[in-house]
Order: C-alpha cells, then sequence, then structure tokens
C-alpha cells in the first residue's frame, strides 16, 4: 500500500490520480517517510530524479517556483547555461506563480529546461530541470490554469537541503565535491579549509579513512571512483610541506563554558576542535603519553606516521584545547571530579579492548598470547611484544587483523599467517589492505577457524584449528561459517595474536552516578544530540557506535560540541533540520548505482605510487607516496560534481 | 594513439588527447567561448558540445579526452539549438553596446551572435545591480559585459600564479572579485584573454577601434627579456598595447610596465632635447653641444684623478649592441673597468 497520489521518480511515472487509495499503484523506485521532523509531515518530495506528490493540495507550479529557485541560489556560476538559464526558469514561474504568466511561457520553460538539462557542467544544472519537465509533462493541465487565471498563487512551506552522493555517504558529510573542485583549480589553501570546516584531521583521514564516500562516487558507474581520499591527503601534505599551519576561522559563541573531554583519539580531538572554534575552554583527558586514540595505538605507521597526527593534533592544541597525558579516568581522576568542574562532559574513549575467542585457556597469561589492540599498541610504541617468538598466527578478517599480520613483519617475525572463518570475499578488511598483505607474504588461511591453543610449559606452540564451509546467510548477510566435523589440524605458531574484535572498556563509569549503557556494553545516546540520560554528559566514537570508522568518530564528535555549545548556551537540543534531512536521505538515497548517466567515461583513476613490497616490509615507512600537484589536479578533473538539491513541501 | 571518428573522418591522436584537439587536428572547427590555448580547460561556456554515438549526453568537446573508437558529432539540430539558447541566455545580461565597446570588432561573443544570427535579447531575468571591486585602477570591469567565462581568473591563477581574482557570489549574481586584492600586480593578463569587452584597460578607453588601429610588432623595451608586444597606433599616437598569443618568449603575457608603461612616449615632461645646467637652470642644448660637454669633462676627470675615477653603469632598457658598446667605450676608450648594469643591483 502507498499513499502517494504522483511519482516521476527515476523517470518511471505512477500517477494514482483519480484512483480509490485502495488502488493505488506502489511507487517501486523511492520510499518516501511519512514524518520529515517530529509533527512535521511531508506532503512532497521534489529532487535530482523527479518529484513525488502525497497530497493533493500542494500546487505542482509553486513547488517547481521553488525549487528552481532554489537551484538557482545553489548554483555555482561557474557554467552558462545554468547560472543565466536557471535563473530564467525561476523568474518565468515566479511571474507565472504571481498571475502574471504568459502563453508563450510554457514553451519558453520546456525549451530552456532541456538546454539546461542537457548542457550544464555539473548535476545542479543536470538534475535541476529534470522534475520541471515532469511536471511540465503530467501537471501540464495545472500550468495552463495558472497563466490563464491569472490568480496568485499563495507561496507553499518548502525545505530543502544540498548534497551529494559522496557527501550523504560520508559520516560528517564534507563537502567533497568543493573541496576537489578546488584542488582542480589549484587553490590548494581553499580547499584544506573546506576540509577544516569540519574536521582537524584532514592528513590522518587522507591516509585511513575507509571513504564510504568512494563507494558511492558516481563515476564509479562510468569507469572507477574518484581517489578522494589520496586528494585528500595531497591537500593535508602539500599545506604541511609548505609548513603554513592551518588556518581557522573562530566563530565565539554568545556564551561560553568549561567542558572536559575524556579520549584524546578522533571523536574527542574533533569535538575539541569545534568547541574551541566556538570559544570554550577544553581540556581533554588521555590516558596516553600520546594523542590520538586508536588512531596512534591502533594504526601501523606505515599507513599512518605519527608525526601527521601529532601536527593536526598539535594544531588543535595551538587553539588553547589543553591535553593531559597520561591520565586515566577512574584511575588517576574521578568521572565525578571532573563533571563537578565543568559545564559538560564529552566521554570519547573508544573501543580498547579485545573481544575473546571463547577459547579454553585465552585468559590464563600464556607466553606469546597477546590481543590484536595490545600487539598493535606495543608495536607502535616501539617495543616488539615479544621478541622470543618468530611464527605469528592472528585470527581474524578486520583491519585490526591486518595491521597486526603486516606489523608482524616489519618487527622481524619471518613467518606470518592469518586464519578467518570465512572467505576473503566476505572479510572486512578494506581490500587495498589486504592485497597490500598478500603482496608482502603474509600466508592467509580462509575458512579456518582456532579451536583450541596448544601449549608447553606456558608457552603457546600452536593453535587447533578446524576448517569452515560457508552455510545459510546470516543477519548481517554474509553467508554464515560452519565447521567442517572430524577437519581439525595444527598450525604451529608461538605468538598467537586474536584479534576478532573490540571491545568497551566502562570501567571510569564504576561507582560514578548511573549513565545509561546498552545491552552491548556501549553508552546509550541521543542519536541526534548525543547526550546521554545525564544531561551535562555526552558521548560519541566507538564507545557508542561499538567498533567502527575513524570518520564517524569525527562526526559524532563535531554533533556532540555543536549540542555542547547549545547546552552552555541554554538552548533546546533536539534533531536540527541537517538531521532530519540525513534520516529523509537514507530512506530516498542520494546515490543509485543503476542510474544511467550517459557520459563518455574510460578515464581511470590515478593509483598512488608505492614502496616495493619486499623493501616495505622491512621498515614502518610509509607505503604509499601522495600524489604530485599536477597528478591531483588532473584526478580531481575527473568529478562529475554530482552537488544535488533534495526539497520537501511540508 | 587512439583512433576515433569525428564528422565521418577517422583520426588518430596521442592519448589524454581532448576532443576539441583531435578535431582541430583534423581541421574541423567546433565553437569555443571560454576554451583558451594557454590554460587548463574551463568548461564554463557550454559551445564545444558534440555528440558520442551511443551516449544519451553531449559532451563539452575541450574537457573530454578521447577514448578509442568514439564516433563524435560536432554539428547536428540538437547541438546547434544548444548552442544557440546558451548565447541567447549570455544576452540576457551582456548588453548589445557593441558601438560603444572597445572590444567591438574583436569580440568572440560578438561574431558567435553574428554567425548564429541572433538578433536580439529574447530571454529576460530580473537583475540585482552590485557593484563589483576590481583590484587595480588601471583596469575597468564591466560586470554586465563579464559572460563569467573564468578565462581571467584562471588565467591569474594559472598563467600569473596569483590568484587576485576569482569567481564570487553564485547564480545570475556571480561576478569577478579581487579575492585577494594585494596579490593583483595589475599586469593585464586578465584582458589579454578576455574574450569580451568585459575588461579593458582605463588608459586607452574611447581612443581608437581595433580595426582602425596599426598594430606594429616590437620588442618590450622596459628590460632583458624580450617580450614581444604590438604597439597600437592611431593616428601616428600609441593607443594601447596588445599581444599575440603564443607569440615570443613572453607567450602573450605582459607585466604592468609592458602592458600600460607606454604615455611616457607621449608625455609632455619627456626629455626630447639634451639639457645643460648653467647657474643651477636647465637650458636646452643641440647634441653636439652636449656630447662636447662631457667628453671635456671625462678628459678633464681621466686626467686629474685617472682613468678608474669614472665607472659606467649601463641600463637594462638598453639592448646587448647597445650594452656591448657602453662596455668597449668605458675600457677602449676611458681605460677602465669600472662598469655595471642596473640589472645587477
Amino acid at each position: 500500500m502507498t499513499d502517494i497520489l504522483f511519482s516521476s521518480w527515476g523517470g518511471v511515472v505512477v500517477d494514482n490520480r483519480g484512483k480509490e487509495s485502495e488502488n493505488y499503484e506502489k511507487i517501486e523506485k523511492v520510499s518516501l517517510p511519512e514524518q520529515f521532523a517530529q509533527d512535521e509531515n511531508i506532503n512532497a518530495l521534489i529532487g535530482w530524479y523527479g518529484f513525488l506528490l502525497r497530497v493533493q493540495d500542494v500546487n505542482i507550479v509553486d513547488m517547481c517556483r521553488a525549487y528552481l529557485t532554489a537551484i538557482q541560489n545553489e548554483s555555482c556560476g561557474k557554467c552558462f547555461t545554468c547560472r543565466i538559464g536557471t535563473k530564467v526558469l525561476a523568474d518565468t514561474l515566479t511571474r507565472i506563480c504571481r498571475g502574471k504568466g504568459q502563453d508563450e511561457d510554457l514553451e519558453v520553460l520546456s525549451r530552456l529546461a532541456e538546454v539546461i538539462r542537457e548542457g550544464s557542467k555539473c548535476n545542479i544544472g543536470q538534475s535541476g530541470p529534470i522534475s520541471l519537465l515532469d511536471a511540465l509533462k503530467y501537471f501540464a493541465k495545472d500550468f495552463e490554469k495558472a497563466i490563464q487565471d491569472k490568480n496568485p498563487i499563495p507561496e507553499g512551506n518548502y525545505t530543502y537541503k544540498l548534497t551529494a552522493p559522496c557527501m550523504d555517504a560520508c559520516p560528517i558529510h564534507l563537502d567533497i565535491p568543493g573541496y576537489v573542485e578546488c584542488i582542480k583549480e589549484g587553490k590548494f589553501q581553499e580547499s584544506l579549509s573546506v576540509i577544516t570546516n569540519k574536521l582537524p584531521l584532514p592528513g590522518t583521514l587522507g591516509r585511513v579513512c575507509v571513504r564510504p564516500c568512494e563507494e558511492h562516487c558516481r563515476r564509479t558507474i562510468l569507469d572507477e571512483p574518484i581517489s578522494i581520499k589520496h586528494l585528500k591527503r595531497f591537500v593535508a601534505d602539500n599545506n604541511l610541506e609548505k609548513n603554513k599551519g592551518m588556518s581557522f576561522k573562530p566563530t565565539p559563541s554568545e556564551k561560553t563554558g568549561k567542558v572536559a573531554i575524556i579520549g584524546a583519539g578522533p571523536g574527542g580531538l574533533t569535538c575539541a576542535y569545534h568547541l574551541a572554534l566556538m570559544g570554550h575552554e577544553v581540556t581533554v583527558y588521555e590516558r596516553h603519553g600520546e594523542p590520538g586514540g586508536m588512531a596512534a595505538m591502533g594504526i601501523p605507521d606505515y599507513r599512518l606516521p605519527r608525526d601527521i597526527l601529532g601536527f593536526e593534533a598539535d594544531q588543535v592544541q595551538k587553539m588553547g584545547v589543553t591535553i593531559r597525558y597520561n591520565a586515566t579516568v577512574g584511575k588517576d581522576v574521578k568521572l565525578s571530579d571532573i563533571d563537578k568542574e565543568s559545564d559538560a562532559v564529552f566521554i570519547a574513549i573508544g573501543a580498547q579492548t579485545n573481544t575473546e575467542m571463547g577459547l579454553k585457556g585465552e585468559d590464563k597469561g600464556y607466553k606469546g598470547f597477546i590481543p590484536g589492540v595490545q600487539y598493535l599498541q606495543e608495536v607502535n610504541m616501539g617495543t616488539d611484544p615479544y621478541p622470543e617468538g618468530k611464527k605469528v598466527l592472528v585470527v581474524g578478517g578486520g583491519n585490526v587483523a591486518i595491521d597486526c599480520v603486516r606489523c608482524s613483519f616489519r618487527i622481524g617475525k619471518d613467518d606470518v599467517n592469518l586464519v578467518y572463518r570465512r572467505t576473503k570475499n566476505e572479510m572486512p578488511a578494506d581490500h587495498v589492505e589486504i592485497r597490500d598483505a598478500e603482496e608482502e607474504g603474509v600466508k592467509f588461511h580462509y575458512l579456518t577457524n582456532p579451536t583450541r591453543i596448544l601449549t608447553k610449559k606456558g608457552k603457546v606452540i600452536g593453535v587447533e584449528c578446524i576448517r569452515m564451509e560457508l552455510g545459510e546467510p546470516d543477519e548481517s548477510g554474509r553467508r554464515r561459517p560452519v565447521p567442517v566435523e572430524g577437519s581439525e589440524f595444527v598450525i604451529e605458531c608461538d605468538i598467537l595474536v586474536p584479534a576478532i574484535g573490540q571491545a568497551i572498556d566502562l570501567k571510569l563509569l564504576e561507582g560514578e552516578e548511573k549513565v545509561e549503557t546498552t545491552r552491548r556494553n556501549t553508552l546509550a545516546v541521543n542519536e541526534f544530540t548525543m547526550q546521554t540520560n545525564n544531561p551535562k554528559i555526552f558521548s560519541a566514537g566507538d564507545c557508542v557506535t561499538g567498533p567502527s570508522t575513524l570518520i564517524r568518530a569525527c562526526a559524532g564528535g563535531r554533533k556532540a560540541a555543536i549540542n555542547i555549545d547549545r547546552l552552555i548556551n541554554g538552548k533546546e537540543l533536539k534533531a536540527t533540520y541537517e538531521d532530519c534531512f540525513d534520516k529523509l536521505f537514507e530512506k530516498v538515497k542520494v546515490f543509485d548505482s543503476r542510474e544511467n548517466i550517459g557520459f563518455l567515461g574510460g578515464r581511470k583513476r590515478l593509483h598512488l605510487e608505492m614502496l616495493p613490497p619486499d623493501e616495505r616490509k622491512q621498515t614502518f615507512d610509509e607505503v604509499e607516496k601522495g600524489y604530485s600537484q599536477l597528478e591531483a589536479m588532473s584526478e580531481a578533473d575527473r568529478c562529475l560534481r554530482c552537488y544535488r538539491v533534495g526539497m520537501i513541501a511540508v | 594513439m587512439v583512433n576515433l571518428t569525428i564528422d565521418g573522418k577517422e583520426v588518430a591522436v596521442k592519448e589524454g588527447t581532448t576532443i576539441l584537439k583531435a578535431a582541430r587536428f583534423a581541421g574541423i572547427e567546433i565553437p569555443t567561448l571560454c576554451y583558451h590555448e594557454r590554460l587548463n580547460p574551463i568548461g564554463s561556456c557550454r559551445m564545444c558540445v558534440v555528440e558520442i554515438e551511443g551516449l544519451s549526453h553531449p559532451m563539452t568537446a575541450c574537457n573530454t579526452p578521447v577514448t578509442e573508437g568514439i564516433i563524435v558529432t560536432t554539428d547536428s539540430p540538437r547541438l546547434q539549438k544548444m548552442r544557440m539558447e546558451t548565447l541567447k541566455l549570455l544576452l540576457v545580461k551582456h548588453p548589445l553596446d557593441c558601438p560603444v565597446c572597445d572590444k567591438g570588432g574583436e569580440c568572440t561573443l560578438q561574431n558567435l551572435v553574428h554567425e548564429f544570427e541572433i538578433e536580439g535579447t529574447v530571454y529576460l531575468a530580473e537583475r540585482e545591480d552590485r557593484e563589483s571591486l576590481y583590484p587595480t585602477p588601471l583596469i575597468h570591469y564591466w560586470p554586465d559585459r563579464c559572460i563569467m567565462c573564468l578565462r581571467c581568473a584562471t588565467a591569474c591563477r594559472e598563467i600569473k600564479g596569483l590568484g587576485a581574482i576569482d569567481i564570487d557570489g553564485s547564480g545570475f549574481n556571480t561576478s569577478i572579485t579581487a579575492v585577494n586584492r594585494d596579490k593583483c600586480e595589475s599586469c593585464g593578463e586578465c584582458i589579454q584573454v578576455c574574450p569580451t569587452g568585459a575588461l579593458t584597460e582605463n588608459l586607452g578607453e574611447y581612443k581608437g577601434r581595433p580595426w582602425m588601429v596599426n598594430r606594429v610588432m616590437t620588442t618590450c623595451t622596459y628590460c632583458g627579456c624580450g617580450c614581444q608586444l604590438e604597439i597600437n597606433v592611431f593616428n601616428n599616437r600609441i593607443v594601447g598595447v596588445t599581444t599575440k598569443d603564443g607569440i615570443g618568449v613572453n607567450k602573450g603575457s605582459l607585466c604592468v610596465k609592458g602592458r600600460f608603461g607606454y604615455e611616457f612616449i607621449e608625455s609632455e615632461e619627456r626629455l626630447s632635447k639634451p639639457l645643460i645646467k648653467k647657474d643651477g637652470k636647465f637650458h636646452e642644448a643641440s647634441w653636439d653641444e652636449a656630447l662636447s660637454l662631457v667628453a671635456e669633462k671625462f678628459k678633464g676627470i681621466k686626467a686629474s684623478h685617472g682613468a678608474d675615477a669614472i665607472a659606467g653603469i649601463a641600463s637594462a632598457r638598453c639592448t646587448n649592441e647597445e650594452n656591448y658598446l657602453m662596455q668597449k667605450f668605458m675600457r677602449a676608450v676611458i681605460g677602465t673597468n669600472n662598469i655595471d648594469h642596473c640589472a645587477r643591483l
């Protein structure tokens, strides 16, 4: 059952006008939620693939006027057709809505709309007129009536947001087409400030982001996605090379306060950064002796050199943020004391411990049994966790597991194995990382699961494993691995590294006034405001989401900062219109991988130069070299600039 | 090499070549307005749209690299309509003030409007006039005439490496503005690349139409670079300096002196005769008188203090030959090695 009266979304027209509601034809292309915000119903949607009407009383002519006016507002002015053409469309529609339309207007509208759609440089102009063309075709009578009646049409209530497939996929909604375009035009500093508008870690994310944006890059439909991550790295490195420091634009709030942040990881640093921009006094408590959290402790130097993260954390400190190192909250400092001294507290402690494998003896403290996170931490601190051991076996298929195996070569282990219970296809680790590890000589044992730890005199000497096969898909959609009975075999090793997942250590909450947690042992927060049940305490990052990505932690940190600022300024904490649009776009889908773009493809991405496998596996030197200026500009030129406007009638 | 077909002609070009360059190589002209040889393709004007067989969307030839086997059409009713409509849209803002425009007669837009036989302004839009500030008193920016092709801003960034001017605003109300006023050197590169009369020089307005002036190619005398430029002469007076794209070491670029520093030639304060100071006042003299006086003084100094009491400093505005003669004179006639050159200081 649908309640949609008309849809032209995605070029498929479903016209339910004049039908009884039980006979309404279903809309296959898109689902439109009923509500936008609380008590605000969505009456119509107009956007990049067409429009949907839910109720009869939305005036289509007026909606087109509002939409084309929005398109004209968002037009960058860098191509003739969109800059002037959408202005003529918007003005003509406005004139019709004021009751001053002329008969020839309709012909002008459709002629120009077609030229703008086909002739514009970017997706604003290419997608902007689609709905108008649909409306002129299927609601011609409404337009004719508006021109003949010569009565002004009352303006409806609309709200819109500019988005793009990549921007929408990015948890923090970085203006990716914006900074990529700056690179294309050689405006590298401007590009950097587009990024630092949202977060302080461009060089870090430019190296290790899992880049959901690239999966939603519309260029993928033509050939390959843009190298968004490497472009981000380029602007950060370019700035670092020129020794420029980052330029920030502070926007002090009316009322400022004292905020304590627990954890100097990506979430904590991003939150501190935004709070500092708004003029608040921020103290960060970090249990380690250096900043970065999991990005420093969990990511090896060959992927993310320490000085990059260090430089970016320094920039945040230069803005006036104090970081207190080697201060573990719950041990050295009490949460309640911090709470008393501050106007708000932000908890961003991440997921710092390992999930257990459920094998006997796991907690016995065998020599050579080193959990993944701990293993990486020690390697990153510059020590060999167990010099005696030479043959390493890592269990798991995520990025931590891959980091563990690749690190092992670099600290001089010569036999490195990885066991994973499913196949390479199901591995959650970054496929590029898997390829790099293969090149470096890691032995992968797929469809294999450890069943028993073999020890001698308290030392690990091997692992008994069992072969697996893939059965029915589980709730994650991946096929469930099932053990093959009687297929046990032994892999000899003297270091066993379980890296099957991370857990959250909430010891800092012990003995404190109750802060609500979930069944998954994460902190419970409001998804829009990041506020816990204690109004003064906010939280985001892995300790809320469970082990997740760096960029997601940054997004959470930013959101928390905005809401902490609201709290200090006595404003109401609620979902913003941006949050509501995020929810809406989740349903409406900004990216359609089956879209027929109709452009010429065949322009593949520029790959980064890499150290050869034999050389790189010996050192912690960064494996990937960055783009040169010309390479970056040429790669940026592949961007299709898929900005698009989504508007609803409420 | 990549093989493709353009308007039925088979062409083979190097990988990475754009469709526009491949077409020009094959002798096929595609109309352009924003494209400029010395700049990376801008893609703002949409005049160079072409159709590629099998693709629903027209592509711009200037910034689309060729791929193997594509079949390109550069002229069709659909493409002509798109180009025509784009030009009509430009005339929403661009006034048809060609009779008073300094660029009239050598304006790309004027030529295209003429070629497409567009008779006047067809479309209308409400305009908000806003003052737009250009960074320099030497250059006049006409916001209405500006079609926002962005050649000027691109040239400022890519050729001069300055980035003093850029697009500002959004939609119909965008204009070119001094985003980094301090960086502007008044070099006039923006004027040189402007395809319309949106940028003109303040020194030469209304002094002569392009087709009436005589353009004399010469070498700039301001420094030793040897930039090639054309002196625009009307009624035996210099009314401007232009360059030809790609000509000379400067390839069409000039600095502020080369482009705008020509008024001294007609200056009333310019010395055209030697002056000799007598009793604290300068008096006009003939060249013979002046040179004899100098020779006499040199001789006197040489006799009483020796040749090394005299030094010669040459000007960067002299030619190599003149500089050679100067050092020869100092060494052979005066008898000193005390010679130098202002460019070394």
